[in-house]
């Protein structure tokens, strides 16, 4: 007897659509799985048996063989328990073979035959297609994204079986109401006293999607400042945001009350963290890393110095891709990782301050300079100097612009320039730039002296430039080109190194 | 034949050799004899009969040092360092130092001597210095120069190089350095180019044989064979705990006038400045103060160089002049300039741009002429 039962597994961040197919034939009673299994599938067995007799089913006692079709895939995740389960139960007869027609199952089984959730639903649910899908109850939000048919919630497997046989109706598990899309909850720009230098280069990387370093000692609110960057991006389209859901939903991650990530998402990985989880791989599992939970949002580095180089550096591809690229000896895979780099830094060791009150000997200065490579360093449109901000400033208790004031005005000027470019500024393209940024007599004058005096490189020229005309959109600037002004508050965002690179500043 | 001066230069690169053993060593013998004692090669006589007692493993690493450093091929590489070797007894010893109660036994000199016969003035502080710091020492440095009086500096970063760019700038001046490493191992690196200009046109000065590389023991004892060549000391910037102020109490001690350049309170790199003056270290705001101090009443001193810069507008001078007695920030320059951030960005971009301001890691800084130097 023969059942095929469809079901899903995680690859990367993609659902794949899995047949589970069984056989129970005559001869020595035994269980055999095939189609590229991993350990966590070939416990299944285990698992489905433990899980079928507990409830009060018959295992039965002949030659078992289950294929997971397409077999040449590799496959991995304890999410196909369910369905050898029922598929074992329906080649044995227990269930009728109709009764399980255009049903899919998904979830891993306890021995006691109570389903758990498992990694990744909103993915595989989307594999699934226009098929009912049986979930366990915990799954029930990452489900309800994506599916197209019915979603069926079970606690366990003897509910699940009453069901499709009729002796029962569908349990009705519903799980309370799926509550709206809650407002914003990003921390708000109003918190920030003071620091209009640094609002003002959040507001930029957040029209322009520039890349942002925040340079300062302790305690001058870096960190704070980097926070509220995501709320001052809009909030995601319904493309953007069922993507990053999947990526989410197969990173492991809880979904929002309403199951569908529609805000940037804000990600603030430890400076402990490895180059894999950072970048995304694994040996057995591709997960996503922290880039591609990030993606379309905000990746956070604090303290950015004591990351390790080697971890840095693998940001370098992502960065230029907007994707990660995972590449095994039988994978290669690239995951989507479109985010906006914030991070920050010590101007040194010691924290520094004005000029001549660091306390840092040279040879630590280098060796904290070289901590983040001068190309990793160039990919930063913005590179903010924060200083500890004024006591009246901390003292006088006026709140500054909100982050509803300040997005309202992000959302213009991003409008301003996909209309105009296809793109946000960071993205333009520099045979692009003489058409929308133009320079004026003025300005020229002023990266003249900025190139001649080795402290810009030509990179560092079309960034100034990118930055420039993100500032023109910010003050509904329309024209094609920028004036001095927008230069030269560009060039502000361009601070050096306390002396640690004595002869002018990296791009 | 070895050359007596190989077994001194060997000598002075053992280690633990301290100024009182070397000074004992060649009291009254000959370099090749010191040299025998030290080694072991002859039975030592009092007082090192003791100390190798006390301390046996100094005898046998000096064993081994005197193995490793061959007085000869040390003398090949004072050769070619262009290094000769000056010692204590000898007529070219400076006479500054005769009478000095620590004087180092043997000096190793790249250039002229001759030149310490000049008035001296000793110009240091802090390697972590200001702007505004470091233009001071190079106009001190060449105004000083410029009256004929020889600077001695130490080389170090900051102040001390300022100083002898200010000096070397005056044609026909011989600045004077008196370094902590060996007369070939400049330190720091970048300095390098400044060390030959130096030896070039006047002394470099070392108690070390060439090869010694940087250590921190080196630089107070340096400090000391500064402060006891100048016959004025004047300290421009210096951290609470700084290596100058060591210079500076050598000095005291030896009777040597010490000037201090008065600095802002809430500035860290005058701390140490600041309290000397309160110790009672004379202040020095400009040349003639310590030109006075010599006895060289000149009062046309400080004639002041041209500068090419473009004169800033009314308003952009009270920016600079904001900028003046600390960094200033770009928030801070707006609000006490009135102007709103960016009209104030255009401004110190032209500001920068004209070379009146300097902007490191978000702070800016006044440049005064002298800043080519600094």
């Amino acid at each position: 007897m023969f059942a095929s039962v469809p079901s899903a597994v995680l690859f990367c961040a993609e659902g794949h659509l899995i047949h589970v197919e069984v056989q129970v034939a005559a001869g020595l009673p035994g269980f055999s799985l095939v189609g590229l299994p991993d350990m966590s599938i070939r416990e299944s067995r285990d698992r489905a048996r433990a899980a079928v007799t507990s409830s009060g089913y018959p295992w039965p006692k002949h030659k078992i063989t289950v294929n997971l079709a397409p077999s040449g895939d590799r496959k991995a995740g304890s999410g196909l328990d369910l369905a050898i389960a029922i598929g074992v139960l329906a080649a044995s007869d227990v269930i009728a073979p109709e009764a399980i027609e255009g049903i899919a199952f998904i979830g891993e089984l306890g021995l006691d035959g109570s389903l758990r959730p498992v990694v990744g639903v909103v993915p595989m649910v989307g594999a699934i297609g226009e098929r009912d899908v049986v979930v366990p109850i915990a799954s029930a939000t990452e489900a309800h994204v994506v599916a197209l048919g019915r979603v069926r919630l079970v606690a366990n497997l003897v509910e699940l079986v009453e069901a499709l046989r009729r002796e029962a109706p569908w349990p009705d598990h519903d799980v309370a109401d799926r509550p709206a899309p809650i407002l914003r909850t990003f921390p708000d720009l109003a918190d920030v006293q003071g620091q209009p230098i640094a609002r003002h280069a959040l507001e930029i990387a957040a029209a322009g999607g520039h890349h942002t370093l925040f340079i300062g000692p302790p305690g001058s609110g870096k960190t704070m400042l980097a926070t509220r960057l995501p709320g001052l991006l809009p909030p995601l389209e319904r493309s953007k945001a069922l993507e990053v859901t999947m990526l989410h939903s197969a990173a492991g991650i809880a979904l929002p009350p309403g199951g569908l990530v529609s805000e940037p998402p804000f990600r603030a990985p430890h400076h402990t963290s490895s180059q894999v989880s950072l970048v995304g791989g694994g040996s057995q599992v591709i997960r996503p890393g922290e880039v591609s939970i990030a993606h379309c949002g905000v990746l956070f580095l604090d303290e950015l110095a004591e990351f390790a180089p080697s971890v840095l550096d693998g940001l370098r591809q992502p960065l230029e891709l907007r994707s990660a690229r995972v590449d095994r000896v039988d994978i290669r895979k690239l995951l989507p990782a479109d985010f906006l780099l914030v991070a920050a830094m010590n101007p040194c060791p010691c924290g520094g301050g004005a000029p001549g009150a660091c306390m840092c000997g040279d040879a630590v200065l280098h060796r904290y300079a070289r901590r983040v490579s001068g190309p990793l360093l160039d990919r930063f449109d913005l590179r903010v100097a924060v200083h500890r901000p004024a006591v009246d400033d901390l003292l006088v208790n006026e709140p500054g612009e909100s982050s509803a004031v300040v997005a309202a005005r992000v959302l213009v000027a991003r409008r301003l320039a996909t209309e105009r470019q296809g793109c946000l500024n960071s993205a333009l393209e520099v045979r692009h730039l003489d058409d929308v940024a133009r320079l004026d007599t003025g300005s020229t004058a002023l990266l003249r002296h900025e190139l001649e005096h080795d402290r810009l490189s030509g990179r560092g020229y079309h960034r100034i430039r990118r930055v420039a005309r993100t500032i023109a959109d910010l003050r509904g600037h329309l024209e094609p080109g920028v004036d001095e002004q927008d230069v030269a508050m560009a060039l502000r965002f361009r601070a050096t190194f306390a002396r640690s690179m004595p002869t002018g500043r990296v791009a | 034949m070895i050359a007596p001066a190989g077994f001194v230069a060997s000598l002075a690169g053992f280690e633990r050799i301290t100024v009182a053993r070397l000074t004992g060593l060649l009291a009254h013998r000959t370099p090749e004899q010191a040299f025998a004692i030290a080694t072991g090669a002859c039975s030592p006589p009092e007082p090192f009969a003791t100390l190798f007692r006390r301390e046996p493993d100094l005898a046998s690493a000096w064993q081994r040092a005197g193995v490793k450093r061959p007085p000869d091929e040390i003398w090949q590489q004072c050769v070619a360092a262009g290094v000769h070797v000056v010692m204590a007894g000898d007529a070219g010893y400076p006479a500054a130092l005769l009478d000095d109660p620590r004087r180092p036994a043997a000096l190793f000199v790249r250039g002229d001597l001759g030149v310490l016969d000049a008035r001296r003035v000793g110009i240091v502080g802090t390697r972590n210095a200001t702007q505004r710091g470091r233009e001071t020492a190079a106009r001190f440095g060449y105004e000083l120069a410029a009256e004929g009086v020889v600077v001695v500096s130490g080389l170090a970063k900051g102040i001390d190089g300022a100083a002898h760019r200010g000096a070397l700038a005056v044609d026909g001046a011989h600045p004077v350095a008196v370094v902590g490493t060996g007369p070939d191992r400049p330190y720091p690196a970048q300095h390098a180019q400044l060390w030959e200009r130096v030896a070039e046109r006047g002394a470099l000065i070392s108690e070390w044989p060439p090869g010694t590389g940087p250590d921190a023991f080196r630089f107070p004892l340096r400090n000391r064979i500064l402060a006891a060549l100048v016959e004025v000391l004047v300290v421009v910037e210096s951290r609470e705990r700084g290596g100058s102020l060591i210079t500076a109490r050598e000095a005291a001690e030896r009777g040597v006038e010490v000037f201090a350049v008065p600095g802002a309170l809430q500035s860290r790199a005058a701390l140490g400045t600041n309290k000397l003056l309160c110790d009672g270290a004379a202040p020095a705001t400009e040349t003639a103060d310590v030109l006075m101090a010599l006895g060289l009443d000149r009062r046309r001193a400080g004639r002041s160089r041209h500068d090419p810069r473009s004169l800033p507008s009314a308003a952009d001078r009270r920016l600079i002049e904001a900028c003046r007695p600390a960094p200033q920030t770009l928030e801070t320059l707006s609000e006490c300039c009135g102007a709103s951030l960016v009209d104030t960005a255009m401004a110190v971009a032209r500001l920068e741009h004209a070379g009146w301001l300097r902007e490191t890691a978000g702070w800016f800084e006044a440049i005064h002429d002298w800043a080519d130097l600094a």
